[in-house]
């Protein structure tokens, strides 16, 4: 695999230029020319700003997690992690983009870190990949099943505890960015979702950038361009704005907003999802067809979102029990193993190879099976954050005002009840409302994913685009009415697994 | 070629700062992990509480939840207040509550309809005679689809 460059190249920026002129005939919303909006996000401290509520609220969870109400359902930690945290996440990345990184509390303590502590290493060049963190996004899921992290607030403050502490450790010792771009499983997520984003950091103007001769945008405003002092970083996940294409690595930190002195770089509307339906070369990243590892983070992130789904409803203690009778596992983690073997690799493997033979016979594609199963690979995004957004949002929906009578019981419980004695029965939305919403975001990845695959079939086999697009939309059209029944399915939530 | 803060590089003291945060750091996580383990679950002043559900297994359907209150003496305690709730272990989840009723001497009863298959949490909200309070909570795990 290359290496990705940061460095533009004269071809990169013509495609660029190309694909903005194909999908943006009208001129980009820039919602930094928005009012209030704008001029806040504008402001050097607005990142700070933003995140210092987002740390004290991740305080406040760790102190409850360890010491409040063991109740999961009573218990701050457990109520904004796994009700509101999560659906709020991808809500906004739906509507907007990648705010979670923006506003990201880890980041606000690394930062602050760094005042004192300088790295002296650079990330390992063979580990700068997402191999890391997809690991790590599966090992999430895993836990998160196995040892029911919803139903505990100790693990739910320990999982938080863990992310500063890897946060301070790792970018603490090794150069810019190395944590968002090559350990953050949120962050991988983010970036993977926000690919059907409707908003994107991004130069208003590509000219601009041609005669530019400083490109602080990455390398940072300096004192004086012969001074080595930085006043204002630049990107520091080798984003470099003229070459820069699409969400992926972008934590909307807004550094290069701040570095660009032309104020050339905005956060432009863009069509969502269009960023997977072509192939440019994307500085940090390089060309998707060529990178296997985001390739298995698109895949993952879309059969991990089957698998988080199926972890709550009744079948899957049918299916642990077999597997727990079959092969005479003791402990639920083998049973739990095979489980995630089958749904993440053994079935992304069969359909996605499957889907890649017959897109070469059929379709008349000229590359591997493998190479055309990496392409393709990116399409299933957009169905797979429609399942996630489904999951999430019922959750978040449905549980949307248990805040209210947790945060009452939580100063109620310092002995300061002003916000009165504790609702619980407070909860949210009725399911008659959220069922709908559930299907509304299956219905949007579906379509996204079809397009996608459509786009990339008409790339490929310019006489038969048909024939190419075939197997993919009847995998896309697979997992769809997968989904579908995933949510029909009644709920069922055991934090114990060996009881089914 | 090195980069230099402007800020970074203006501090004298920077190895103080870190090794106390790193200091605090390490005193506090074993604290967090001892004592975040000890969870008190409510002080009973010497009364025994029975529960028990029925009937089992426990499925998405009306049950009932009996109560056995007894002092020291091992004699009925009568005329409690108790409220009965429900929770699923999941956040988010809408609670059930029910009052029990005394059909004996120091036994109570309330029916709770589960409404949802998984694991469920019992809090007994106890209320005596003499106005002590006293809390309660019993996992119920695996409530079966009806």
């Amino acid at each position: 695999m290359t290496t990705p460059s940061a460095a533009p190249s004269p071809p990169a920026q013509r495609e660029r230029l190309s694909a903005d002129d194909e999908f943006d005939a009208a001129p980009p919303f820039d919602l930094l020319a928005f009012p209030v909006i704008g001029p806040l996000l504008r402001w050097r401290h607005s990142r700070t700003l933003l995140q210092i509520p987002l740390f004290a609220i991740s305080v406040v969870m760790i102190v409850e997690g360890f010491f409040g109400p063991t109740l999961s359902p009573k218990n701050p930690a457990t109520v904004l992690t796994w009700v509101h945290f999560r659906g709020a996440l991808v809500l906004a990345i739906l509507l907007a983009g990648n705010l979670f990184c923006l506003a990201c509390p880890f980041m606000l303590v690394r930062n602050g870190m760094r005042r004192w502590v300088h790295p002296r290493f650079t990330w390992p060049r063979a580990l700068r990949n997402k191999w890391i963190p997809v690991a790590l996004f599966v090992l999430i899921l895993f836990c998160y099943e196995l040892f029911g992290l919803w139903s505990s607030p100790w693990l739910t403050a320990w999982v938080i505890v863990g992310y500063f502490a890897a946060v301070l450790i790792i970018d603490g010792l090794f150069t810019h960015a190395a944590f968002c771009k090559y350990v953050c499983p949120i962050g991988q997520f983010n970036f993977i979702a926000a690919a059907v984003s409707p908003l994107e950091v991004s130069v208003r103007e590509p000219e601009v950038c041609l005669d530019c001769g400083t490109k602080d945008c990455i390398r940072g405003r300096r004192q004086h361009p012969s001074t080595l002092v930085v006043l204002q970083r630049g990107c520091e996940l080798a984003l470099f704005q003229p070459a820069k294409f699409g969400n992926m690595d972008c934590t909307f930190c807004l550094d290069c907003v701040h570095a660009c002195p032309h104020d050339n770089v905005g956060i432009l509307s863009r069509l969502p999802a269009g960023e997977l339906m072509s192939d440019p070369q994307r500085s940090g990243i390089g060309r998707f067809s060529r990178r296997y590892d985001i390739a298995a983070l698109a895949v993952v992130f879309c059969f991990g979102a089957l698998m988080n789904a199926f972890g709550m409803v009744s079948p899957v203690y049918t299916v642990e029990s077999w597997l727990k009778r079959t092969f005479h596992f003791h402990s639920q983690a083998g049973a739990l193993g095979i489980l995630f073997a089958a749904v993440i690799v053994i079935e992304p493997a069969v359909l996605l190879g499957l889907a890649a033979l017959l897109t070469r016979a059929w379709g008349g594609v000229k590359r591997s099976w493998l190479a055309i199963a990496v392409r393709y690979a990116y399409a299933l995004s957009p169905l797979g954050f429609g399942m996630w957004l489904a999951h999430y949002g019922y959750h978040f929906f449905t549980g949307l005002y248990t805040i209210v009578p947790v945060t009452q019981n939580l100063f109620a419980a310092m002995g300061w009840p002003i916000l009165g004695e504790p609702r619980w029965t407070l909860v949210g939305l009725p399911k008659t409302v959220v069922e709908p919403l559930e299907f509304g975001f299956l219905l949007l990845g579906l379509f996204g994913s079809l397009l996608v695959a459509w786009r990339l079939a008409q790339d490929d086999s310019e006489n038969r685009p048909l024939r190419a697009f075939i197997p993919w939309g009847t995998l896309c059209a697979l997992l769809f009415l997968c989904c579908v029944w995933l949510i029909m399915q009644p709920m069922d939530m055991r934090a114990t697994l060996g009881a089914g | 070629m090195t980069l230099k803060f402007k800020r970074a590089s203006s501090s004298s003291r920077p190895w103080r700062a870190s090794h106390i945060l790193g200091a605090l750091l390490a005193l506090a996580t074993p604290a967090f992990a001892v004592l975040g383990c000890h969870q008190p679950a409510g002080a009973s002043p010497g009364i025994t509480i029975e529960e028990s559900i029925a009937p089992q297994p426990v499925r998405t359907a009306e049950e009932t939840i009996s109560i056995r209150l007894a002092d020291p003496a091992h004699q009925p305690v009568t005329g409690a207040r108790i409220q009965v709730e429900g929770d699923m272990d999941h956040p988010g989840m809408a609670p059930l509550f029910a009052d029990a009723h005394e059909v004996a001497p120091g036994r109570y009863t309330a029916p709770l309809h589960f409404t949802m298959p998984g694991d469920w949490v019992v809090l007994l909200h106890i209320t005596l005679a003499g106005g002590q309070r006293i809390e309660r909570q019993d996992p119920v795990r695996g409530v079966q689809p009806n």
